[in-house]
């Protein structure tokens, strides 16, 4: 909380302090010279001085560099702290919340250099749930561990989910090595998980994906890696541990297990059977869970 | 007798202390140069392998200088206000040495690692050679001025008596 509010105007703050629900903020989005919007409860409103709004015209406008200043402060004024997430439009803050950033790309002979000009950026809050995968957990428990894929579009929570997840299997006893690319699900500071992802979870942050199937295995010999957001890329590294006889938790962009099964970049991991159970989170409002067993 | 003997050895202790003055005045300049090659050093240093905040690693970083450790609490008040305007005290340095302290507080954390790195090498360059210079004038010309103002407080006793 303490860091969200470094990093937003004294005006939004003082708003969202006095008129709004900090554990309801699901993201603000702030874009240079335009109105302040503020996902609240999974719905998208303006931010005025009398807190939400349908109304842009009586929004908080944001000033014309107010996005570099949010990165700037995110990064504690040190750019060569984010150089390598800017690329990828990102910044990780402590707490878990992840900025993504928008603006100029600057693009060399080996693919994306830098990003500069700030033009946007979505502050989005992580929520610990406690218990919001009980649910799962126990449809998963009675089959034992097992390969698991978290389906859901952007923002419907899965990432809540997954670390709820974690926090279960890891407290039952199973080491969990979790790989939090993004600082978002532990959330590590000084070495110590600021969020809850259970007693036996060794966590990897910072680290590209593939790089933790590959060398972590080795390393740190887990029963279960759970990561976030699988790309099509990450696939060939995901096989590998799956073959290692590593259980995965994984999660992917997508609306539905249908529309995840259409998508010709997992073709992999459909035609393989890599996951034995889907577990599909609708967007909400209803951000309904649905376990669905891959063979259905 | 005892007067004369009172009054010369009072204007030699005064050309003294006002020779061990400026023999300071050199001294602190020198540290001051010392303590910002070395902040340079932890700079370069953490950047190359923890690659944690210029704030985080300055405010760790230890120095015998008043007037750096000043400078670096200014910096780290900067990077911790919301909207802040660096504003780096000029203390004792002269206005020129002044504004290369300004542009070194400045550059930090303005550009990715690579750059962040080239920048620290060329300030570190600047900043040592200036150290080398205060030094030696430090050497030469400290201990000179204790005894030039023994010697000319001596002088003005003698011609008191």
């Amino acid at each position: 909380m303490e860091e969200f509010f470094k990093l937003i105007p004294d005006k939004l703050a003082e708003v969202i302090i006095s008129r709004l629900a900090f554990d309801k903020i699901n993201e603000l989005r702030i874009r240079n010279a335009r109105p302040v919007v503020i996902g609240y409860d999974g719905v998208y409103y303006y931010l005025g001085k009398t807190g939400l709004m349908k109304d842009a015209a009586a929004a908080f406008v944001s000033s014309d560099n107010e996005a570099e200043r949010i990165v700037m402060r995110a990064c504690e004024r040190s750019l060569y702290t984010v150089t390598d997430t800017l690329r990828r439009g990102y910044v990780s803050v402590s707490g878990g919340i992840r900025i993504g950033v928008c603006g100029n790309v600057v693009v060399g002979s080996g693919g994306t250099l830098a990003l500069k000009n700030f033009s946007s950026v979505n502050i989005r809050l992580p929520h610990q749930v406690k218990g919001c995968a009980a649910g799962v957990y126990a449809r998963l428990a009675s089959a034992g561990l097992c390969n698991v894929l978290l389906i859901s579009p952007p923002g419907a929570g899965k990432t809540t989910v997954l670390r709820d997840l974690c926090r279960l299997i890891s407290d039952r006893g199973a080491n969990v090595l979790l790989c939090d690319e993004r600082y978002e699900i532990a959330s590590c500071r000084d070495g110590v998980a600021t969020l809850d992802v259970g007693a036996c979870t060794d966590v990897m942050s910072g680290m590209d994906k593939r790089e933790v199937f590959e060398i972590a295995i080795a390393s740190m010999r887990p029963d279960v890696i759970v990561t976030d957001e699988l790309f099509g890329r990450d696939i060939d590294a995901l096989s590998k541990a799956v073959h290692c006889g590593v259980y995965v938790i994984a999660t992917v962009h997508a609306r539905d297990v249908a529309d995840f099964k259409a998508k010709a970049e997992y073709a992999e991991i459909i035609s393989n059977n890599i996951f034995s159970q889907y577990v599909e989170i609708a967007d909400s409002p209803t951000r309904s869970v649905r376990v669905i067993g891959a063979t259905a | 007798m005892t007067n004369k003997l009172f009054i010369l050895v009072i204007c030699a202790a005064v050309g003294t202390a006002a020779g061990f003055i400026v023999m300071k005045t050199y001294k602190r300049k020198h540290a001051y140069l010392v303590g910002v090659c070395d902040m340079i050093g932890e700079l370069k240093r953490n950047i190359s392998y923890r690659n944690d905040s210029a704030a985080s690693i300055l405010g760790a970083f230890d120095t015998e200088s008043t007037q750096l450790k000043k400078n670096i609490g200014e910096y780290i008040a900067y990077t911790e206000a919301k909207d802040g305007k660096l504003d780096i005290s000029r203390g004792f340095l002269s206005s020129g040495d002044h504004a290369k302290v300004k542009e070194l507080f400045g550059a930090l954390g303005t550009s990715d690692g690579a750059s962040q790195m080239e920048r620290l090498n060329s300030f570190s360059k600047l900043f040592e050679d200036m150290r080398d210079k205060a030094g030696e004038k430090s050497d030469k010309y400290g201990a000179l001025s204790v005894k030039l103002g023994f010697l000319f407080g001596l002088g003005v006793g003698v011609l008191f008596l």
